[in-house]
Parts: C-alpha cells; structure tokens; sequence
C-alpha cells in the first residue's frame, strides 16, 4: 500500500471555534453545572461553586445532567484486597480471567509511619466527558444519555482498540469470546436494569469500601459523601479532564 | 589415603549442610509468617514483627489466645473482625491502647490476594 502524504501544517486547526454552536452550548452548560464538582479540584471550591450558581442544594440537584446519575464512591482505606468484588463481577458479568472491569491497585510505601500499604480499587469512571466515546469510529461505545453510564454496544465493536488508548484510566480490555471491547457498565444489564439497587461489586464488599448511588438525590449517601468538605474527596487522573464519577476519600 | 577422602568430604560438607539448616531455621524462627486465608484473603501475622522487633512472649498469644498449631483458629466461625472489635483473638492486644485498633489501619495486616500469592511463591 501506497503511503499517504499528510501535510502536517497544512492541516485545519480543531480548535474551538470549529465547534458545532450547539455542542458548545452544550459544553458550557454542562460545564456550568458541574465543573466545580467534577473538575477534580477540592470539593471545598465544589460546594461555593454551586452556592454561587445555585439558590439551593435541591435546585443543584436538578442540574445534574442525568437521572439517576450513578456514581461510585470509594473509601480507599477500607479495602483489603480481599478481590470478593472482583469475583462478584466476573461471576456477574462473565469476565473471562485475563481481563478485568474492576482491579485492585496496591501503593507500598516503606518508609511510612505505622501503616505501609494501601489498596486502591479501580473500575471505569464513567466520565461525564468521556475520551472513549470520541474516538470510537464506529460509536459502539456511547454515554447512556438518562443515566450517564458509559456503554458498549458489542454488536457494533470493530476491535480497533483506540477506545482503550483513549481511556485514561486504563478500564477496557479486549474480549476474545464476545470479540469485542468490554468495560464496566456498573452492572446496568446484569443487575440495575433488573431492579437490583447495587452493583456486584458494591453488594459483595464485606467492608462497605464501595457505595454506589445517585448524585442527583441529594439524600443518597454518595450525595452527601460528595457534598461535605470535612473530609476530602477526590478523583483519579483530574488532569485528564474527563470529568470521572467514581471519587474517593478515605475514613 | 581413603580415610582422608572421607575426613574431606566432612570438613568440607558438614558446614555447608549445617548451614542450609541455619537458613532454613532463620526463615521459620519464632513461627514465621501466617498466611490467615478464611474467612477472607489473606491477613499476614509477622512473627518477626511481633517476637523480634516487638520483643513480646510467645506466653503473651500462646498460653489460651491462640494455639501452637498455625491456622487452627480459622476453624471457628467467629474468627471476625467483629471478634477482635469486641477484644477477641487479635482483638486482645489490638485494641487501641496495647496496639493500634483492629477497626484501624486495615491493610497493615490484611496482605489482601495479591499478598497471598506473594507469601505462596515465595515458599
């Protein structure tokens, strides 16, 4: 094959102002509603930013962009690898042994005063901007637009693996059985859709480290994990600007 | 000419085996480590950490807490943290003022999985 001249300065700038008025409309007001709390800065600017956009905590629940909007918070120290999560998912949603949709990461660090080791659990961030969904040629993986999860529609899978290039927090792997790009889909075909309230993985932790809920319901307890600024909560990989729902915080 | 072989090969060789010996020795003393595998995986109980740097009695968890047979107690049912919470098992010492508490500092103990595995190839 022949191959292609591409005149690298000659080529058009995808800067903003080639932005479709409506996509940036829709940017910006997304943006407005919740880049405070996604932006993965300190939840303490998350919270003034909303008191300055909002009159009241219920009317920053309505903007949430999804209902029910699931998120995923994660008590870092409380995990201890015991991996019933990760069993409960590959039982869940046939995982075949060499991939994952949920892992558990360990940090040692030797020189630390009293405890050495920390366990972080990690799963697709179903991010309210995510790069998997733009780069995938054939729109087999898209953002459900009522509840936000980030899905697969195997069907369409061409297994070019650019969505796995794409994800910042390294959540997909290539199924050989279903010959497709597989990721967490927090349960939704395998439990949510069928009335169940939690994902395996957060029904099978014996250390409640996972709780699973809905931002938009300001008396779920991810909401009101989010919302407080005793404690910190954060996000993976802020700087990848993707605007994650899986935050975390430890006691 | 062949006792002097023989006298050779025990100067030579019983040294060595008698250090194989040693080593082996150095690796279990005290108990070594126990791999706790139920009721979830895997928690690491260091006799090194507990007898060496600590510098306890083995009196202190072997007269009636915990027996000398390694991993007995994983027999009971009660064998929990809620165990320890209530001043059970680990829970005796770890409670806050003798040791830090069992309800704190999870992964000091729990080696997780990745931990199991790691003890097994070791071995």
């Amino acid at each position: 094959m022949k191959p292609t001249n591409i005149d690298l300065a000659a080529l058009a700038n995808e800067g903003v102002e080639n932005v479709a008025m409506k996509d940036r409309r829709h940017f910006l007001k997304m943006g407005l509603a919740i880049t405070g709390v996604f932006a993965g800065g300190t939840l303490f600017s998350a919270v003034s930013v909303a008191n300055k956009v909002f009159a009241s905590p219920a009317e920053f629940a309505d903007k949430y962009p999804y209902k029910p909007h699931y998120s995923m918070i994660i008590h870092q120290d409380r995990c201890i690898d015991c991996e019933r999560c990760v069993a409960a998912c590959a039982e869940t949603n046939h995982v075949p042994h060499e991939g994952y949709r949920t892992r558990i990461l360990q940090r040692d660090v030797p020189d630390a005063i009293g405890q050495k080791r920390e366990f972080i659990p990690v799963l697709c961030n179903q991010c309210n901007l995510p790069q998997c969904t733009r780069v995938c040629p054939t729109k087999a993986t898209y953002k459900n637009t009522s509840n936000g999860i980030v899905m697969m529609d195997t069907s369409k899978c061409i297994g070019c693996l650019t969505c796995q290039e794409a994800c910042p927090y390294n959540a997909r792997y290539f199924n050989e059985e279903r010959q497709a790009v597989d990721k967490c889909n927090f349960c939704f075909d395998t439990r949510l859709a069928k009335g169940e309230k939690l994902t395996a993985c957060a029904n099978a932790c014996p250390a409640n480290c996972r709780v699973f809920g809905d931002l938009s319901d300001p008396t779920s307890e991810a909401y009101r994990t989010v919302h407080q600024i005793e404690r910190a909560v954060w996000v993976l990989r802020p700087e990848a600007g993707t605007k994650p729902n899986i935050f975390y915080t430890k006691g | 000419m062949k006792y002097l072989k023989s006298i050779i090969a025990v100067v030579i060789f019983l040294p060595m085996l008698q250090a194989g010996q040693a080593v082996a020795a150095e690796n279990s003393a005290h108990g070594g480590d126990i791999i706790y595998t139920k009721p979830l995986q895997s928690v690491t109980f260091s006799h090194k950490s507990h007898v060496e740097e600590t510098g306890l009695s083995c009196d202190l968890c072997h007269a009636g807490l915990f027996e000398m047979q390694a991993l007995k107690i994983q027999g009971k049912s009660n064998f929990t943290m809620a165990a320890l919470a209530k001043g059970e098992y680990c829970g005796a010492c770890h409670n806050g003022t003798m040791a830090f508490a069992s309800t704190t500092r999870c992964a000091s103990c729990h080696s997780g999985v990745k931990g199991g595995r790691l003890a097994q190839n070791h071995e």
